[in-house]
This record gives C-alpha cells, structure tokens and sequence, in this order.
C-alpha cells in the first residue's frame, strides 16, 4: 500500500514558483548585469572587428576556444550523470536528476555561443548548416569543427527533450495546486499551458516512463561522442601535446569532473539558499562525492600518463610544450591545476567529513578553476609552440575577452536563477515515486517478518 | 457530475485499486473509467481489463534507422554533388561518415521517442479540469467513471464504502 507522499517539504520546492523571493532576486539581478557586460562586449567586438581580442598569430585560439571547451565539459554534468544514474536505477538520483538536467542545458547553450563569438562575424554561421542554397554552399563534413556542430546540436536538443519531459507532471501538479488557489494569475496560465494537458492516466505514465528509458539509454553514447568529438577539434591536428589517442577518453572524463564539480557547487547553493536539505541530503552529497573522487582519481591518472609519454618520447616539438608547463611559462598554471583538481580531491574527498555539503562545494570550486586552467593549458600552451619555431608567440586576453569569460558566467547564472522560478528545481513526481516505492516495500518486509499478519 | 462523470479521490493506492476491482466486477468497461494520479502507478493502479501498450521502443529505432540513413545520405550526396579530385580517395571517408551517421541515428531516435511520447499521451489535450483535480496535486488517486446522472448516489456511497471496508 501506498500513501500520499506529498510532504510538507514541497513547499519548500514551491516557494519560488508562487512567491517573491529577495534572494532570487538579487542573484537574478546581479547575474543579469553580467550578462550586459557579455554582450556590451560582444557588441563592441562585432562593431570593431575581431581584433580587439588578443588573438593573434600562431595563437589563433584563445579564450573563447578555451571558454567552449570548458562549458561543452560542464553540460556533461547533467544529462549524462542522469541518464547514467536513471539506467543504473540508483534510488538516490530523484533529487539531483532535474538541477543537474537544467546545468547540462544552459552550459549546452553557452557553450554554443563561443564557436559564433570567434567567427568574429556570427551572420555567417549559416555556413556550418548543411543546407544546399544557389551559391552550392555545403559544409565540408571532414572536418572535425563540423561533426561538432552536428553533435552539439544532437546533444543539446536530447538534453533539452530529456529534461523538459519529465518536467510536465511537475507543471500538471503545479497547475492542480493552482487552479484552486489562484487560477487567474499569470503564472497559473503559464503551468496551464506547460502542462500541455497532463492527466496523469496510467497510459500517459506507461508511455512517459517508456520513453524516459529510452531517451536515456540514447543520450548516454551521445554525450560521450560529443566531447569525444571536441577532443577530436584537437587531437587530428598534428600540434605537439595535441595529437594524443587518449584525448577522447580524457577529455570525456575531464568534462565529468568538472560536470560533476559544477553540480556539486549548485547543489550546495540550492541547499543553502532554498532550505532544501531534506532532499538534497548529506547522503545524496556523500554518494555524489564518491563519484566526484572517482572522476579525480580518473583525472588525475589521465593527466599523468598523458604528460609521462610526451617526456619519455621525448620528441622535440613536444618536450618544449611540455617543459613550458612543468617549468616555464606556464608552470604557474600547470602547478595550480594539479593541486586544486589532484591535491585538494585527495585530501578532502575520501573522508565522510569531506563529503559534507561545504568539503565537496569547495572541492567543486576548486576543480572548476583547475579545469578552465586544463583546457587554456591545452589551447594556449600548445598554440603558443607551434612544430616551426620562428612562428612562435604570446598570447594575453583583453579586456573583451575576459568580459565575455565572466559575462558567460553570469548568463550561466542568470538562466539557472530564471528556472528556479519556472520549475521545481527537484522532480516533484519523481521524489514522490521513490516515496512510494519505500512505502511498499516497508509493509512487505513486515509482513515476511510476521506471516501471520497477513492472514489477519 | 456536471460532466457525465462520477468522480472519487482516494487517498492510498489500494483503497483505489479495491474501487477498481469492485468496478470490474460490476461490468463497468474499462473505457468508462479513467485512473489519474501524481505519480506512475501504472502497473499497481489500472482498471480491471484496460491494457497498457507503447510502440516506443519500435518506433525509436525506426527513427534512428531513419536519421542515420538521412545524414549518410546527405554525406555521400555532397560527395556526387562535388565531387572534387582526390586521387581515388574517397572525398569523405568512412570515419568521418560513421562520426555523423551515428549523430543522425542518435537525433531521429531523440526526435521519433518524444514524438511517440506526446501521440501516446495525447499531448497537448484540450480536455477541462474536473471538480476533484487538485486531489491529484496532492497525491491521491482520482477515479472517474462515466455513469448515468441517477445512478451517482447508489454507486459513490458503495465506492465509498468499499474503500473503508
């Protein structure tokens, strides 16, 4: 048997969606007038061209490569955490799969600004689209830029779907709830529509859960082809410390790690700012964390044996890359990567007490850092040391390129706080579910201890 | 009952699915009866006789067959449109048409299992909300069934009733 499992601690969920919340709002407000600074400078470079970016040759990959890479890594961590943890039906995953679902789809979208934001003239993307016009215009499908654009597009729409699915019983509940306290507000027509006339029958069920399965057993192999294929943007060109075979496998568990990171850092704010510690509990944080040490360790062991090949060989393009991180220029980089995405996991993470809601958010900062650090390593660092000597040169970001970096943060932000507002940022129906599926299996348990109660 | 409709909220599962038995036995036809609820109890909560069926699973794969088919396609039909002199080579080779072939598997799958989903659904529906809908919010089962206007009385206290007993 099984009860309403509609708890108190809903409300808490609800709260946003129904009320002003001055924390919202001033996270709302302050990211918003980030995300001005990222157009302001984005506007200011249309208007003056790309050389008002400190891109210049043979480094004609900066910041905003760099910036793509790194938010590309970031959206792993919702979609592919989800769907991994739907198939594997970890009962523990209800709480986390819609925040870490919604990270996966605003990181997709700002990851995808980056690519248009380096053309320098975005009205010409619609080069990359496959579509035959009177000029013969057809992309050239050998190269790796362009799978990228297909498989972004393929990810970013399955997360998209994968994420607003199962978010229409959530709409229904909201609307029901609603439609008896305030059917004439704006928002109650805004859950109306959202819900697209969900009833809740057990065919609607059967066949949402059918293709909730489905989508995930599909969007597994697709999040790990796609940064699989920006690790390809990398490794099919003969640049030192880029053509690597093991750059799929490492750049799809780098992207992880900081997917992981970036969720653990937002469950945290979510648990602070919303008083939602009875579903984002000490457990779910304990369980994440585990993850987030296995990634770290993964990391860690990828970073090391990619690093201890380039130096045995000791090819001579390479060892300059690689002597320029360990000892030159970029030392400082190099050294703070290891020790806030290596050192700080391994002293934190395998501890209970480290895997407390602060030790894993502050982890989760620290292994941001270090893996935006990661890919301007592989961008600048190799592209500063190009195999012909005489082309060498210096890279440094102006004030645009940093005020895109930061504003794209703030867009980030400003989304995630935008959807706090529009949708329960825990899956209603899915918690409930789990509720449910406890309730059942505790009378059984019962019920084997003492036999003859069934009878009675 | 305005609405042809006789509607009881249940607040367990099994006082739900004891009304839906007593439903059964009474001849009442699956069709004439609706379950709804907040959370999938689909395989625990159904009326007695109604079948739950999905063609998703069919219906994803003839949907990845077709978007891996359409992106090879459209591969190999820029290779014919130009085709460019490579010495014999193929002007995409085979990695390179596998890498967006499986993107066009993955996208049509995508696309065809929330197509299905909503077509199974009836989604978007236009149908109005019962008097007893927020009972669902929360979380308790709603059972609808279509009866005549005279028979509502008879049948609720039974319903009501059998679900106490």
């Amino acid at each position: 048997m099984s009860g309403p499992a509609a708890s108190v601690h809903e409300e808490a969920l609800l709260k946003p969606l129904s009320s002003f919340r001055p924390k919202l709002f001033v996270g709302s407000l302050l990211t918003g007038l980030l995300v001005v600074l990222l157009f302001y400078a984005w506007g200011y470079q249309i208007a003056n061209d790309i050389g008002v970016a400190g891109i210049t040759r043979p480094v004609f990959w900066g910041f905003y490569i760099v910036n793509f890479v790194f938010w590309i890594g970031i959206s792993h961590a919702g979609t592919l955490i989800s769907a991994i943890l739907r198939v594997t039906q970890a009962e523990w995953r209800r709480p986390v799969t819609r925040c870490a679902e919604a990270i996966t789809t605003f990181a997709l979208m700002i990851g995808g600004l980056f690519p248009l934001i380096h053309l320098g003239r975005p009205w010409i993307f619609w080069y990359m689209v496959p579509i035959p016009t009177e000029r013969g215009i057809w992309p050239n499908f050998r190269s790796p830029l362009m799978w990228d654009v297909l498989a972004i597009t393929t990810y970013l729409i399955g997360s998209v779907m994968y994420l607003l699915l199962p978010m229409i019983p959530d709409f229904a509940i909201i609307r029901d709830r609603m439609m008896r306290e305030n059917p004439k507000s704006l928002k109650s027509l805004f859950f109306r529509v959202a819900a697209l006339g969900w009833r809740g029958t057990p065919q609607q069920w059967f066949s949402l859960e059918a293709g909730i399965k489905t989508m995930a057993v599909v969007i597994i192999p697709v999040a790990v082809s796609v940064h699989t294929i920006v690790s390809w943007d990398f490794a099919m060109a003969i640049q030192p410390m880029w053509h690597s075979t093991i750059f799929g496998p490492y750049f799809v568990v780098g992207a992880i790690y900081s997917g992981v990171a970036v969720l653990m850092l937002a469950m945290y704010l979510l648990r602070k700012g919303l008083g939602i510690q009875e579903y984002l509990s000490d457990k779910v944080f304990n369980n994440l964390g585990l993850m987030f040490l296995a990634f770290a360790m993964l990391w860690s062991y990828f970073t090391f044996a990619e690093h201890l090949t380039v130096w045995y060989g000791n090819e001579h393009a390479e060892r300059m890359v690689f002597d320029e991180r360990i000892s030159g220029r970029f030392s400082g980089f190099f050294w703070t990567m290891i020790v806030v995405n290596t050192i700080i996991p391994f002293l934190i993470l395998p501890f209970k007490w480290g895997r407390k809601p602060l030790g894993t958010a502050i982890v989760g900062f620290g292994v941001l850092i270090g893996m935006w650090i990661e890919r301007y390593l592989i961008v600048v660092g190799t592209l500063s040391f190009p195999r012909l000597t005489y082309t060498e040169g210096f890279y440094s970001p102006t004030w645009v390129e940093v005020g895109i970096l930061v504003g794209s943060v703030g867009l980030f932000g400003f989304l995630y706080f935008t959807f706090i507002q529009l949708a329960p940022i825990v899956s209603l129906w899915e918690v409930r579910e789990g509720e449910h599926i406890k309730n059942r299996k505790e009378p059984a348990h019962q019920a084997a201890l003492h036999p003859a109660s069934e009878e009675a | 009952m305005a609405d042809g409709l006789l509607h009881a909220a249940f607040r367990t599962s099994a006082e739900a699915r004891v009304a839906l038995n007593r439903l059964g036995q009474d001849g009442v036809a699956p069709n004439d009866v609706e379950v709804r609820s907040s959370v999938p109890l689909e395989h625990d909560v159904i009326p007695v006789g109604s079948k739950l069926r999905s063609k998703i699973p069919w219906t994803s794969l003839a949907g990845a067959t077709l978007g891996g088919t359409a992106f090879f396609m459209m591969v190999k039909l820029t290779s014919e449109a130009y085709p460019l002199p490579t010495g014999g080579q193929p002007i995409v080779g085979l990695p390179p048409t596998g890498v967006i072939t499986f993107e066009g598997v993955a996208i049509g799958a995508v696309l065809t299992t929330v197509a299905t989903v909503l077509l199974e659904c009836g989604l978007p529906g236009l149908k109005k909300a019962g008097p007893l809908d927020h009972h669902i919010a929360l979380d308790h089962v709603l059972v609808s069934v279509k009866c005549d206007e005279g028979a509502s009385t008879a049948w609720a206290a039974q319903a009501v009733e059998t679900a106490r007993s």
